[in-house]
Formats: structure tokens, sequence, C-alpha cells
């Protein structure tokens, strides 16, 4: 999916005293000019309105092992694009490339993430058409 | 979903979205607001006095999206997730169903918007008996393979009104957010919906504003039927407390771990106390 317009969502929250068009949150809170890959085992995925998270634990360095909280669009948009609540399950190894939050809080936003073989998660399937 | 063919109308059965706006996974959608003005023929024959107004409004917008984009201000969020008709039909980025009957025909949006449209004769009701709601009144009628839909009494829906009046947007790109215009609670709207192929649907939407436009106004918008999926997923904007505004910004607070609810428990990622469901 192209980045084109990944912060549409945003600039349509700018225009609410102006217009109809409603959005979710606000995507400010990540820092949109740097990115950060994960590698990790998904602890949980918590597919809730109005935002689906991906609660993936990290070891550092140091190997301490922390929990970061990954944000995605909302199950709605999610679908559309291929995910669905089994998509992930705890135990996953996977690799997620996030937007980091600016304020060092153990988190991000979502832009793209591998299963532990490579293959993208959550891609719609190849049989298009057949639905699920 | 859909009427069948004993009923002789169009198999407009599935989930439709607008063409360019499948959503990726991190919330951006992958339509330039230059395909966005080609697919809607952006012309709004605004009046002079309208287009004033809009100015100022762009002028306005404009300075608080820097903001937004510098940080010094989180921007917004709502609760609700209603676009509201016109909107809903041009620029939206939800999914719909559409069931056709011979008397009505339902859209249904992933908000859970529904704009019905009456197609057993009937007429709008009497001046007197009319009232405006964010998707106004709407009847209509099969000419062949094409729904023809007339609608009127549309007003801003609950929380976006404006001295303006009823907004129509078009979005696409961060930087270009000024292309909006208004129309007053005397506009009409005349569309017609039809198969283009078999899997899209196109509208051709005309809206007629004597009080903000020179001239009747013509778009378009294609639909896309989904093809891997197959059902509704329903879309709920509300929950502003998954993202607490801390001095002034937004962070994160997920949802609470389901298999081990603690009210009150602090939360991992953000320390706060998880909020309710």
């Amino acid at each position: 999916m192209s980045g084109v317009v990944n912060c549409t969502l945003v600039a349509i929250a700018a225009m609410l005293a102006a217009s109809p068009a409603p959005t979710h949150h606000s995507f400010t809170m990540f820092d949109q000019s740097k990115t950060v890959t994960l590698r990790g085992t998904v602890k949980d995925f918590r597919w809730t309105n109005p935002h689906v998270f991906i609660q993936l634990l990290v070891k550092d360095a140091a190997g301490n092992e922390n929990e970061w909280s990954i944000e995605m669009t909302s199950p709605e948009h999610l679908a559309r694009a291929g995910w669905w609540p089994g998509t992930l399950k705890p135990g996953d190894k996977v690799s997620i490339v996030i937007h980091p939050m600016h304020n060092n809080v153990k988190g991000g936003q979502y832009l793209s993430g591998t299963g532990p073989n490579g293959p993208l998660i959550g891609a719609p399937p190849a049989t298009a058409g057949q639905g699920r | 979903m859909g009427a069948g063919s004993s009923s002789g109308l169009p198999d407009w059965s599935g989930q439709w979205e607008i063409v360019g706006v499948t959503p990726s996974p991190n919330g951006g959608f992958d339509e330039s607001l230059d395909t966005v003005l080609k697919e809607l023929q952006w012309s709004p024959p605004n009046k002079p006095a309208l287009q004033a107004k809009i100015d100022k409004v762009v002028a306005a917008e404009k300075k608080e999206m820097a903001a937004v984009l510098h940080g010094s201000d989180p921007g917004g969020a709502v609760t609700a997730c209603t676009f509201g008709y016109p909107m809903v039909m041009l620029d939206s980025p939800l999914m719909f169903e559409i069931l056709a009957t011979p008397k009505e025909t339902v859209l249904i949006f992933s908000s859970r918007e529904i704009r019905h449209v009456y197609t057993d004769g009937r007429q709008h009701p009497g001046k007197d008996d009319l009232w405006p709601t964010p998707w106004g009144d709407s009847i209509g009628h099969w000419e062949g393979q094409t729904l023809v839909i007339d609608t009127i009494e549309v007003t801003a829906p609950s929380g976006f009104e404006n001295s303006e009046g009823t907004a129509v947007v078009a979005f696409g790109g961060i930087e270009q957010m000024e292309l909006v215009t208004y129309l007053s609670p005397a506009a009409r709207f005349v569309e017609r919906i039809r198969m283009i192929d078999k899997d899209h649907l196109q509208d051709q939407m005309t809206i007629i504003d004597p009080v903000n436009f020179t001239k009747p106004w013509r778009l378009t918008r294609t639909y896309k039927r989904e093809t891997h999926i197959h059902r509704m997923v329903y879309e709920d904007c509300e929950g502003e407390d998954r993202n607490p505004i801390v001095n002034g910004h937004f962070t994160l607070s997920p949802p609470p771990d389901e298999a081990a609810p603690q009210p009150g428990a602090k939360n991992a990622a953000s320390g706060r106390s998880s909020p309710k469901q």
C-alpha cells in the first residue's frame, strides 16, 4: 500500500471545525520521521474498535523483555486490507515495522509486518472472490 | 443480499467501497487527492459570497493543520462515525452494503449509518412534515437497471454543524485539505446509480443548490465490490480514551487484556488506569 496519503486521518481530524468528515484519532503522537523494526513474540492481538493493537514482547540489548503496544487502524479497515481476529495469535514470532512514539513510551504506529518465514502478515488471500 | 432475478432488480450484493480508499493497516489510503478530484469532477459552482467564506475557512484550517503537524495541537478526534449524506457517498472510507427490494432500497454503512430509498411511488413528505437529518429524505425509482434517487432536507451530522451549512470535502492528501464547499438546507440531490461492469457501481450525482451555487454541480463516484471478504465489519469511532491527551499530545492506551481483566489495574504501556470497555 502506498504511503502517499497515510496521514489522511490526521488531515481529516484537522478539518472537524469545517467538515463532516469524522476520523478516529490523531497519529501525531508517532514520530513520522523515524522507522523502527521490532522483532518479538506476540503477547496479544487485541481486535477492538476503534483501533486494533498488537502487544509485542521484545527483548532489548540487555536481554530484558519489554512489552510494546503497536496501534493499527480499525477492524473494519483491517478486514478490507486482509486482516482478521485470527491473523495473529499469542506466541507468533513476528517482525513489525513501526513509527515509534515521540515520548519514548514503548509503542508505535503499525506500518508493516512479516511472519517467521518472511511472508507479509494479513495480506488478502490469493483466492480473491471466495470470501472467508 | 440483492433482490435476485425474480424481482428483475440488479444483484448489488456484497460489500462496496469507494474506488481508491482501500485502507492500509496503518490507517492510510491509496488514493491521491488528484485522483479524488478527477473522479469527483471537482468544480463546485460556488457563488462569490460563498467562495469568500470558504477562503476564510481554508485559511483557518491551514493554520490548524500546521499546528497539528508541528505538534502544538493534538488534532481532533470524534466519538461518532457519522459522515452524513452526501459525504458518505462521495469521499468516505467506510464500506457499505445495498439491499434492493421492489419497495425500498437500503444502503447500510459499516458505521451503521443507513440510507432508506423508497421506491414504492411515494412522494417526499409535505413541507410542514419535513425535517432535516444528516441523510435527508430519499425517494427513488428504477429506470431499467439504474436506480434514480431524489434526496432533500439534508443537514450536517451532529457535532459538525457550522454556520456554512452541510460540507462536501475532497480529501486525499494532507497538504490539500482546502477543497471544501458548503451546501445550503435548500440543496436537492439527484443520483443515478448503476453497474458499469460486474464489480463496479457508479453514482452520478447532481447537486442543485440555488442558494449557494450558480448552477447544478455534477459529480461522479465509483464503487468496487470487495473481493476477499463477504461480511460487514462494524466500525466504531468511540473510544477516545484509548488515545488520551497528555500534556497536549495524544498518547497510547491500548484496551485491557480481556483474558484477564483487572479493573483499575495500571496499563503496562502507558501507566494509566485501563479504560472501561
